[in-house]
C-alpha cells in the first residue's frame, strides 16, 4: 500500500499534521519525529529528518510558524523550538474546517459506491 | 562520522550563506538529539540519506528565496553592465571630439601626429569596452526572460 496515490495523501495532510503538533505546545525537532513515529508510523510511515525538516523550513518562511533558539541541557548544543504564529493559528483553523468538509464529502462518495455494491 | 556528514553537507548546499547557516545548526541539532535518545550516528545517518540528498531536499523548501535572490543579483549584474557601457561610450565620445582639433593641427606636425594615434588607440580600447559590457548586459538581459519563461 505505497502507490503513487497513497504518497499524494500523506503529502498533503503532514503540514497540517506538523501543525498540529506544533500548536498543541512548543515542540522542537527529534519530539516532533518522535511523536510522528509514536503516533502516525502504522499509516503514514517513518517520519524522517529528511522530510519533516523542509517542511518545518517551508511553514517558517510562509509566516506559519516561529522558532526560539535554547541552549539545551545535556550537552553544549542549542534546540530550536517551534510555535505557531497568529497568522498560523488562523490557517490551521481553516485548514481543519476545510479537512472535515473534505472527509465528509469524499465520505459521502464512498458511502454511495458501497451501497451500490451491496445492492448490486 | 557526524562532522564529516555536516561537511558534506556544507559543500553540498547552494543556497545563501545566511540560510546555509540555520540548515548546518539544525543538522548539529539533528545529531545530538538524536545520540541523547540513545541512537547512534549512523542510525542517524541512514535516516538522513547522503548528505547530498539532505542538502538538496532542504534547498528545494527554501528554493522561492533562492530563485529571487538569484534574479535580483543578475538584475544588479545587468544594470552594472549597462553603466559600464555608457560610460565607456561617453568616455568614447568625448575622447574622438578631442581628437578632432588636435587631427586638424596634426596633419603638419608630426610629435602631435603622435599623441593623435595615442588618443585613437585609447578610445578604441573604450569602444572596446563599452562593446563588450553591451554584449554583457544584453546576453544577462537575455538569461533571465530565458529562465522566466521556463
Amino acid at each position: 500500500m505505497d502507490s503513487r496515490y497513497v504518497q499524494q495523501f500523506k503529502k498533503g495532510s503532514l503540514e497540517m499534521i506538523l501543525l498540529c503538533l506544533i500548536a498543541k505546545k512548543e515542540t522542537y525537532g527529534y519530539e516532533i519525529i518522535t511523536e510522528l513515529n509514536n503516533n502516525g508510523a502504522a499509516v503514514l510511515g517513518y517520519a524522517k529528518e529528511g522530510t519533516v525538516y523542509p517542511i518545518l523550513y517551508r511553514l517558517q518562511e510562509a509566516g506559519l510558524i516561529q522558532c526560539r533558539i535554547a541552549p539545551s541541557a545535556a550537552n553544549g548544543g542549542s534546540k530550536k523550538y517551534y510555535s505557531l504564529t497568529p497568522k498560523g493559528d488562523e490557517t490551521l483553523k481553516e485548514l481543519i474546517s476545510f479537512w472535515e468538509k473534505y472527509t465528509d464529502c469524499v465520505n459521502g462518495f464512498i458511502g454511495d459506491y458501497e451501497q451500490a455494491e451491496v445492492s448490486k | 562520522m557526524k562532522e564529516q556528514y555536516i561537511k558534506q553537507a556544507e559543500k553540498e548546499l547552494r543556497i545563501p550563506r545566511k540560510a546555509k547557516k540555520v540548515v548546518i545548526r539544525d543538522l548539529n541539532e539533528i545529531f545530538d538529539s538524536a545520540l541523547e535518545n540513545g541512537e547512534t550516528e549512523q542510525q542517524v545517518i541512514d535516516r538522513l540519506g547522503t548528505p547530498k540528498e539532505f542538502a538538496e531536499s532542504a534547498a528545494e523548501q527554501l528554493g522561492i528565496d533562492l530563485a529571487a535572490s538569484r534574479k535580483s543579483k543578475r538584475i544588479v549584474s545587468s544594470v552594472i553592465a549597462l553603466a559600464v557601457a555608457v560610460i565607456a561610450f561617453v568616455l568614447y565620445g568625448t575622447a574622438r571630439v578631442r581628437n578632432v582639433p588636435a587631427d586638424v593641427i596634426g596633419q603638419a606636425d608630426s610629435m602631435t601626429s603622435i599623441k593623435v594615434s595615442d588618443g585613437f588607440n585609447l578610445s578604441a580600447v573604450l569602444l572596446a569596452i563599452g562593446i563588450i559590457a553591451v554584449v554583457a548586459a544584453v546576453m544577462l538581459i537575455v538569461r533571465s526572460i530565458s529562465k522566466k519563461r521556463r
